[in-house]
């Protein structure tokens, strides 16, 4: 597992903060390599049976295996500890953020300034922008304050606490830059449209830029745009990118309605942020990529695969009900071609596709076989 | 440090409560904390007996400040690993005798 890669905004650890860090990134490791899979076999072996020997048939639905499950013995175990693990991993990223937030913040100023014309990145907030339901409602991944939360001036405590957090989160399997997702959505973009050369770019929902990072790099002639809804991490992903000599132009802004023109990307991406957002808004993303869009340009959606049987739904849905992701149940049985096609896509230019790229992804699965799931769609 | 600049603890949204008792969802929580603890306590004395081993007249500062090598990190994470490994053990053991019991059962049938 390659290491965490420090940069000028990543808060230092003293001797015990990192120890705590380390633990809750191994306790994490061992909980979703070691435990979890045993929840399968729980079912397999033990509830699936005594609910078909209770009712004469196995259970119908995912509801039927969530009231089961969840009175198994072992399953309540490990979703005590992923529960609690999820609350310790911010708890050991807070503390050593919160000692050094002054620091931080004006450290992201100086490096707001650092380099010139096309090589610097730009940040753009807009303090009147209403935060949509789907963040306010709960703070999503239980990261206190959720993305969007200022508890001070000119914060960025959002950022570095979800920086080294999401690292934890997957044991390091992010990457020594978080950069697996971007990683992975352009090894599919290689692979499947080899030819493909877009001169401008927008990232939805990008946090920190962890993701909008690899486009910026892997298109340097490109104009990237980096756009979310979460002032703090906007401020961190500007401070980070111009820390790594990356330009990228943030902005803050919803996704569901931004201010750029008609037609001005070759390229609309998200990285796992579909499934964060509602049923309702995830029809306004689709429309509002198709008006970006340039004739000829790709939208591409990088998420979270919702399981195939009862039982790997009810699993992955443990996210929805424990960890946060409120919204993210609609998904599960979401018809995503047929959202695409509403929202004005040609059926014949939509593509909902698996994809398991050739990185180290062994570590991060949710189900014995992680596939990525990835939409992609063209406008005509 | 003023109080503007502590962010919360907490996150916003519903606890779930996973058992019947929510006494025991106390207790794993607790659980958890004491091990991450533990953990933490352990690298302290590793570190101390390090720089024992290596130097006199030994501060505190110089233990807050200690930066393990690659090498001294390995052998924490191996460390860190067979702790949670320790921890976890008797609900490993605990699902493998359901499971070794159930299909105990359904090998022979029922009248078990």
């Amino acid at each position: 597992m390659p290491a965490f890669k420090q940069h000028p905004m990543v808060p230092q650890t003293t001797h015990d903060e990192q120890a705590r860090q380390d633990f809750v990134s191994a306790l994490r490791g061992h909980l979703s390599g070691r435990l979890m899979p045993g929840a399968y076999q729980v079912y397999a072996a033990r509830v699936e049976p005594a609910f078909r020997s209770k009712h004469g048939r196995g259970p119908k639905d995912e509801h039927e295996v969530r009231h089961a499950m969840t009175e198994d013995p072992y399953y309540q175990f490990w979703s005590a500890m992923q529960r609690r693990s999820q609350e310790l991993l911010w708890e050991s990223v807070i503390d050593p953020t919160e000692r050094q937030l002054p620091e931080l913040i004006d450290r992201a100023r100086t490096l707001g300034k650092r380099g010139r014309g096309k090589r610097r990145g730009t940040l753009r907030l807009d303090p009147k922008l209403v935060v949509p339901k789907y963040h306010t409602a709960a703070d999503i991944h239980l990261q206190p304050g959720g993305y969007h939360t200022d508890f001070t001036a000119d914060d960025v405590a959002a950022g570095a606490v979800y920086d080294k957090g999401i690292n934890l989160y997957m044991g390091g399997a992010l990457g020594e830059e978080n950069n697996l997702t971007g990683d992975t959505l352009l090894a599919y973009v290689r692979e499947k449209h080899p030819s493909l050369k877009p001169r401008s770019i927008l990232d939805l929902g990008c946090a920190i830029g962890n993701s909008t990072v690899v486009w910026a790099r892997a298109f340097p002639k490109a104009r990237v745009h980096g756009i979310d809804v979460g002032a703090p991490v906007l401020r961190y992903a500007h401070a980070r990118a111009q820390a790594m000599g990356v330009a990228v132009d943030f902005s803050q802004q919803n996704a569901e309605r931004t201010d750029f023109a008609d037609g001005s990307f070759d390229l609309v991406l998200s990285h796992i942020v579909l499934h964060e957002t509602s049923k309702s808004a995830l029809t306004r993303v689709l429309a509002e990529c198709r008006r970006l869009l340039k004739p000829g340009g790709l939208m591409l959606h990088l998420e979270i695969p919702r399981g195939r049987t009862d039982i790997e739904k009810f699993m992955h849905n443990w996210e929805s009900y424990n960890n946060n992701e409120t919204f993210s149940r609609y998904m599960t049985d979401l018809d995503l071609k047929a959202e695409t096609i509403k929202a004005g896509f040609a059926a014949d230019a939509v593509l909902v596709d698996e994809f398991a790229p050739k990185l180290d992804v062994a570590q991060m699965n949710y189900t014995e076989h992680f596939l990525w799931k990835i939409l992609a769609a063209f406008k005509r | 440090m003023s109080a503007a600049h502590e962010p919360p603890r907490g996150a916003k949204g519903h606890r779930p409560q996973v058992f019947d008792d929510p006494a025991v969802d106390q207790l794993y929580a607790a659980y958890v904390a004491i091990a991450t603890e533990l953990s933490v306590a352990f690298e302290r004395i590793d570190t101390l007996e390090r720089l024992l081993e290596t130097q006199s007249g030994l501060s505190r500062e110089a233990i807050r400040d200690y930066q393990p090598n690659e090498s001294v990190s390995a052998e924490r994470q191996q460390h860190r690993a067979e702790l949670a490994e320790r921890l976890l053990r008797p609900f490993r053991d605990f699902r493998e005798q359901r499971i070794a019991r159930a299909n105990r059962l359904s090998d022979t049938g029922p009248g078990d």
